[in-house]
């Protein structure tokens, strides 16, 4: 989607320190140029081919379809992008970029630790040096992300600014870029940001939202009825919603994480129920959860990957402009979403991609036998193995974990006479 | 003519270059602060910048975020901060205040409430570095309305022909901006992936501005020892001490705070 100048109505813009005025710039004029570049694209396509598996299938789920007797259920698999999420179209976009702006090292920030990786994915394969932030916290509770992270030769900070999350790694990377802005890209995860990210995340995530175009009219002869996703910073809503946006009748449905409860602290849901409000923060105009001060707040959702303080000012604005209609899911009903997915399809969703599940399967029974409805399956489960254990409380898992401990050489000697 | 400028080119007449330092509202406590910004003015420091904390403040860097979060486990209010700072301008008329924040609370607040309000309470000048100029004509109408005055930065990546217009739309003072990164010793500094190229001398940035600006020009960021502030004089008017007299604070309370500033500014 085409901002005026950076904004889409009220939200967006670029509130950044002035060090950053120059590199910023250079970003957007790189950005233009490159889209407009057959040969970039050409190399993006093949990378998203050579190297992410694309195109991502559409599935049609018959037994899901049946268990609701309504709508007819399709999934985009975005799962199926290697590193299992739709956070590699992004990466692999930026990085060549980066190959074009003849920048040597990228800086990212990480919540869960999906971007983290696919950056570190796409750093290693670029040759690019790589500094990931991420809360202090939230390595404590991903850490297997962190370690494939390191693993690849990135380098991960551990932030322990502020609640240790998501929102303080975000401003330590801007301080990072701020002293190393010459050299250094700072690439950002998600729809968010000081523009052009917010454009150039949703650009590269787009080919989600043009194959499902394709593929629905190949498959099913028509456009869907409804499209659903789930939005934390909204990379993967605008990937599937702005190519469909001229497509009036094509219903748009995001997905917020309602976490634990509606109170303050509890939850991560920006765009509907008055919970957040207008706000300028991190670089960009959107709709922040925060106090009356002006202070930004702590957020929740069983889902990493959805527990951001903004959003993304493209979905701000179409959320505001009734384009998008917003809906919330709440962790509990995440929980069974996901389980239904495995037990009636055979395919393992992410935690965030199961709000979209839980949105959509929420309508489903409702709507017409004869329509179609496309549900962004952001990224698979896999990562997710410790949080559904303790969910739906394996009862074999601790036993495992206990085991596993016993059997970890810890002992700093032995390990020196290993490697000697 | 600008209040700002008017009296830091009085002041000037008296010395060679300005003393502003710096104090976040609220840290460790919004008493302890206000006791310390009372006794820089004691002191006879020219300026205090006093840094209305935000929950994000991204320009800068490890002593400052700290000392925020650490003021913002209490609630703290523009209103109230304006109003004791009103207080503490009247008691110390030859000395002035400057607020910095960040844009979030001041918005929230409302910008043209916060210009009205920092005039009342003679504040003035405001500094919001996440503020750019493009998207600060009402911020800028309010400002002029109010007979105060917005403070703009340039550092040393700014483009020839933006600071040529920065420099030429400042009023009161310029912020210069003395190197890339954020305030205070960075986490970041002293890493190979920093910008070797721009290595402007400060002598060459600081004669660059003063081309262009008829205001007068502060020089700020990783200001610690006498001979940075040494090299200032007859190139800029203000020195700003920040994050090495929150860390002289932090080590030694107000008294090495304030032996900091003697040793500096002797
Ligand atoms: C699988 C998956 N889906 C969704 C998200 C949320 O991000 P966005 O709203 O930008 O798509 C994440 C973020 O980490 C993710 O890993």
């Amino acid at each position: 989607m085409q901002s005026e100048n950076g904004f889409y109505g009220q939200y967006g813009g670029s509130y950044i320190p002035e060090i950053l005025y120059s590199s910023q710039q250079q970003i957007l004029h790189a950005f233009e140029e490159a889209k407009n570049d057959p040969e970039f694209l050409a190399e993006l396509n093949k990378q998203w081919q050579q190297f992410s598996g694309r195109p991502t299938p559409l599935t049609f789920c018959a037994n899901l379809t049946e268990y609701f007797g309504g709508a007819q259920i399709y999934l985009k698999r975005e799962d199926l992008n290697h590193s299992g999420a739709h956070k590699m179209n992004n990466v692999i976009g930026q990085g060549l970029l980066v190959k074009r702006m003849g920048k040597k090292r990228v800086i990212a920030e990480t919540g869960a630790g999906q971007h983290g990786i696919a950056t570190a994915l796409v750093a290693a394969r670029l040759g690019l040096e790589c500094t990931i932030y991420m809360g202090a916290k939230d390595i404590e509770r991903q850490y297997p992300n962190v370690f494939w992270m390191k693993q690849l030769g990135a380098t991960v900070v551990p932030v322990t600014t502020g609640a240790q999350t998501l929102r303080d790694a975000l401003d330590e990377a801007l301080r990072d870029w701020s002293s190393s802005h010459e050299e250094s890209h700072y690439l950002i995860g998600t729809s968010c940001g000081c523009a052009p990210f917010p454009e150039m995340v949703a650009y590269f995530q787009s080919v989600i939202g043009n194959e499902v175009r394709e593929q629905s009219v190949a498959q099913f002869g028509q456009f869907p009825d409804r499209l659903y996703a789930c939005v934390g910073g909204g990379s993967n809503a605008c990937g599937l919603f702005l190519p469909f946006l001229d497509d009036k009748e094509v219903e748009m449905v995001g997905v917020e994480a309602g976490g634990k409860g509606l109170e303050l602290g509890e939850h991560s849901i920006r765009l509907s129920h008055n919970l957040g409000q207008p706000g300028i923060a991190q670089g960009f105009a959107t709709m922040f959860l925060q106090d009356s001060a002006g202070q930004l707040q702590e957020t929740h959702s069983i889902a990493a990957g959805l527990d951001y303080v903004g959003v993304s000012p493209i979905i701000a604005h179409l959320a505001e402009i009734g384009r998008i209609k917003m809906t919330y899911a709440m962790d509990d009903e995440v929980i069974a979403a996901c389980t239904l997915l495995l037990k009636k399809e055979g395919i393992i969703p992410a935690l965030e991609s199961s709000h979209a599940l839980a949105g959509a399967f929420k309508d489903a029974p409702n709507l017409p036998k004869d329509s179609k409805i496309v549900i962004n399956l952001s990224g698979r489960g896999d990562k997710d193995i410790f949080n559904v254990a303790k969910a739906v409380q394996d009862e074999t898992f601790p036993q495992f974990l206990t085991d596993y401990l016993a059997s970890y050489p810890t002992n700093h000697a032995d390990h020196k006479e290993q490697n000697a | 003519m600008s209040q700002l400028a008017t009296f830091i080119e009085e002041k000037r007449q008296q010395k060679p270059i300005l003393s502003m330092t710096h104090v976040v509202y609220g840290y460790p406590s919004v008493e302890e602060s206000l006791s310390w910004m009372e006794r820089l003015m004691q002191e006879g420091v020219d300026f205090i910048e006093v840094q209305f904390p935000f929950s994000d403040p991204v320009a800068d860097g490890p002593s400052i975020v700290a000392a925020c979060h650490k003021a913002l486990e209490q609630k703290l209010d523009v209103e109230t901060c304006l109003s004791q700072l009103g207080k503490i301008a009247k008691n110390f008329p030859d000395s002035r205040i400057v607020l910095m924040s960040y844009l979030n609370p001041m918005y929230r607040f409302g910008l043209d409430k916060l210009a009205k309000r920092a005039a009342e309470e003679n504040i003035l000048g405001l500094i919001l570095p996440d503020l750019p100029i493009e998207q600060a004509a009402t911020y800028q109408a309010a400002c002029k309305a109010n007979n105060i005055d917005p403070v703009w930065l340039v550092t040393p990546v700014t483009p020839p022909d933006r600071l040529a217009m920065l420099a030429g739309q400042a009023s009161g003072f310029l912020y210069c901006v003395a190197r890339s990164g954020v305030t205070g010793h960075s986490v970041h500094e002293n890493k190979s992936h920093e910008g070797k190229a721009k290595q402007t001398s400060l002598d060459d940035y600081l004669a660059q501005i003063k081309q262009h600006a008829s205001a007068p020009m502060g020089v700020g960021f990783g200001l610690r020892e006498r001979a940075q502030i040494e090299q200032l004089i007859g190139k800029a008017d203000i020195a700003i001490l920040g994050s090495a007299l929150l860390d002289a604070y932090n080590k030694g309370g107000q008294e090495a705070g304030i032996k900091l500033i003697k040793d500096l500014f002797h």
